[in-house]
């Protein structure tokens, strides 16, 4: 599609059956979100789930729904809206539509200081494989910024070389570290499991803060898809833009891996399944994929505990067989998506 | 010459050779006699099946769980694999021992270095890993290096039979027995005084190998690290393994944080592995610091007992767990 055409395409947007859609999301999102909190290792009816929200009496269930499975649901929440934003962001920025927000470097910098602070002690409790894993993404993610900050090309590819760099480097010491590697294995594999004691405060109003800050910028973002010189002539600063929207896809990212682990795939397909529903407009995209992401990250993770009669799968698992599927088609389909 | 003097003769001359015969097997510079002793063997029942040893090895080369067992029993070790775990239940002078000794294997048993172990110069060999672990050695290698026996854990509270076998294999039995001993005795006296305050409770335990990561717990039965010591004063476990699998998933089990209620709600009282410093390992700390915790009966009645040196795998360890036991159920004479 032409600039001309995409830009009409934006231009004709219509609010009304958007808004439709976006008040259908969110109702799918609290039926999922009611349904997350009754589903575990001890069913809770789903009566007794809006009982314990509404009415706390102190019992295994309720305690288990306020303390437990509330806190899991709403990090599912915050890491599904987070990821599907930052991967609408990096495709847009990147004008890749096989781009997500791991891309950038950012989850191989939090793995890989999470390695470094297993090695030195530091990193064994929560709060700190937490600290250690925004330290890392933020670094990471700097790095590849000074590197890239000329051309979207350009910063994927440094995005790629570093992604390689600390990857080989943190595997060399969990190879020579069991104990690293110990540590390491559990928040490698992205979940959502037992982080409900976790600090998790400072992480979630990040995310929040960060949604809030894409939707603002979502009226330069359709001008930047136009390309650079449009956007110039349009009057939007592009490096300006280029650089707050990197600053919000490392937040986002590197907050979400943080809390949870690595978890692909929501960032890369979600962005697929609402951009037509979108209409080539970067502000109903966001708000789609803000809807979107959490309805499929709490999907998954009750599958994450349906699936197996022994135990929980890690979520990060469940994400990689639904997104494998539509890597394979966006791949198939490559060439023939607008962004 | 006379048929006397040719008796005499020949009866001086066996004397002669007797005498002879005496002083060569008595003799230190006789080095054919010393080997005679040395080079006596046994054939022993192992994991990996009959295998000829040393009556009395000298030198001994031991890893896995044989590396605490072994230096307790005072065996003459030339080489050990690391057991770090065991450390802080060392007592000094095992402690010395240990770091002394050269360290021919790492934590893992695919850590075994066989070029130490050859330089050793080992006559015996005492793996004491479990069976599964077994094939990640080479134990046809070692057994070129020297007779190989394999005694390792199955069920955890096995560590009694696997400890003497493991100490009669290097020919150290004596210094195990009186060690033995000792644990008897402390164990005899404690179940005396805690015998009326234990009879009624149904003990439940949270051990410390649960996976905070994952939203797990331990919840350890009879017979598993956590409970076993306990059980000889007379501390009841009740319950068992909802799904039984070999060695110790036969004891213990890892159900979700969310069960917690299920699985220790009709305990009297519930006992939790602490580290030896008396700190809260991770596991733990993420299941007490749960409302459902604090929701249990046992818990709200004040009988939360924190235990440590659970994993105790030698008598002498276990010795210091009988005295962290005894400290921990104190409150239990006072109600």
């Amino acid at each position: 599609m032409t600039p001309a055409g995409r830009a009409s395409r934006a231009g004709s947007v219509r609010p009304a059956p958007q808004a439709a859609l976006l008040a259908g999301g969110l109702l799918l999102l609290a039926v999922v979100a009611v349904l997350s909190t009754g589903v575990g290792a001890r069913p809770v009816p789903p009566a007794e789930v809006v009982r314990a929200l509404v009415d706390f009496q102190g019992t295994d269930d309720h305690v288990i729904v306020r303390n437990v499975r509330a806190p899991r649901a709403l990090l599912a929440v915050a890491v599904g809206a987070a990821l599907a934003v930052a991967g609408a962001l990096i495709q847009t920025l990147a004008r890749n539509p096989l781009a997500e927000p791991g891309i950038l470097g950012v989850t191989a910098g939090a793995g890989f200081a999470v390695t470094v602070g297993s090695a030195l002690g530091l990193a064994a409790g929560q709060a700190g494989q937490l600290g250690f894993a925004i330290a890392g993404s933020v670094c990471a993610a700097l790095l590849v910024a000074a590197i890239g900050r000329t051309s979207p090309l350009r910063l994927v590819l440094a995005g790629v070389a570093l992604t390689a760099v600390l990857s080989g480097v943190a595997l060399g010491m969990r190879l020579m570290l069991p104990d690293v590697f110990d540590v390491y294995r559990f928040w490698s594999v992205g979940s959502l499991a037992a982080r409900e004691q976790a600090p998790l405060a400072l992480p979630l109003a990040a995310i929040g803060a960060c949604l809030l800050g894409a939707l603002l910028l979502s009226r330069s973002l359709d001008a930047l898809t136009l390309g650079e010189s449009v956007a110039h002539t349009l009057g939007a600063g592009v490096t300006r833009v280029r650089t707050a929207t990197l600053v919000l896809i490392t937040v986002l990212t590197g907050a979400a891996t943080a809390v949870a682990g690595p978890i692909l795939f929501i960032g890369l397909v979600v962005p697929h399944l609402v951009r037509r529903a979108a209409a080539g407009s970067a502000l109903w995209l966001l708000l789609h994929a803000m809807v979107l992401g959490p309805v499929l990250l709490l999907l998954a993770d009750i599958g994450s505990r349906v699936l197996l009669p022994t135990g929980e799968v890690p979520v990060a698992i469940v994400t990689a067989f639904l997104g494998g599927p539509v890597l394979i088609r966006s791949v198939r389909r490559h060439g023939e998506g607008s962004l | 010459m006379s048929v006397r003097r040719s008796s005499g003769l020949i009866g001086a001359l066996a004397l002669a050779l007797a005498l002879t015969g005496c002083g060569s097997s008595g003799n230190a510079a006789d080095p054919a006699g010393r080997a005679g002793a040395e080079n006596r063997t046994r054939v022993f029942a192992a994991d990996n099946g009959k295998i000829t040893i040393p009556a009395a090895p000298k030198r001994v080369v031991a890893t896995g769980y044989a590396v605490p067992a072994l230096i307790e029993a005072g065996a003459p070790l030339v080489g050990i694999s690391t057991w770090k775990r065991g450390e802080p239940m060392m007592g000094k002078e095992a402690l010395a021992a240990y770091n002394k000794l050269p360290k021919v294997a790492g934590e893992q048993a695919t850590e075994t270095n066989y070029e130490a172990v050859a330089a050793a110069e080992p006559d015996l060999i005492v793996i004491g890993v479990p069976a599964p672990v077994l094939g990640d050695i080479d134990v046809k290698r070692l057994e070129s290096i020297a007779p190989v026996v394999a005694i390792g854990p199955t069920v955890p509270s096995a560590w009694r039979d696997l400890s003497r076998r493991q100490a009669d294999a290097a020919g150290a039995l004596k210094q195990f027995d009186t060690v033995q001993a000792a644990y008897e005795a402390k164990a005899a006296e404690l179940a005396k005084k805690y015998k009326d305050a234990l009879a009624p409770l149904k003990f439940g335990h949270v051990g410390s190998y649960g996976e905070a990561a994952k939203g797990t717990f331990q919840r350890e039965f009879s017979g598993s690290w956590g409970t076993n010591v306990a059980e000889n004063i007379g501390a009841s476990y009740y319950g068992q393994v909802k799904k039984p699998g070999p060695g110790s998933k036969g004891v213990s089990e890892y159900p979700s944080l969310e069960e917690l209620p299920a699985s220790l709600g009709a305990a009297d009282a519930v006992t939790y592995s602490v580290k030896a410093d008396g700190s809260l390992p991770e596991s733990v700390k993420y299941v007490m610091e749960s409302e459902l915790w604090k929701n249990l009966p046992a818990v709200k009645a004040g009988k939360a007992f924190p235990i440590r040196h659970t994993e105790a795998a030698t008598y002498g360890q276990a010795v210091q767990t009988l005295e962290a036991i005894d400290t921990a159920f104190a409150p239990l004479l006072k109600q």
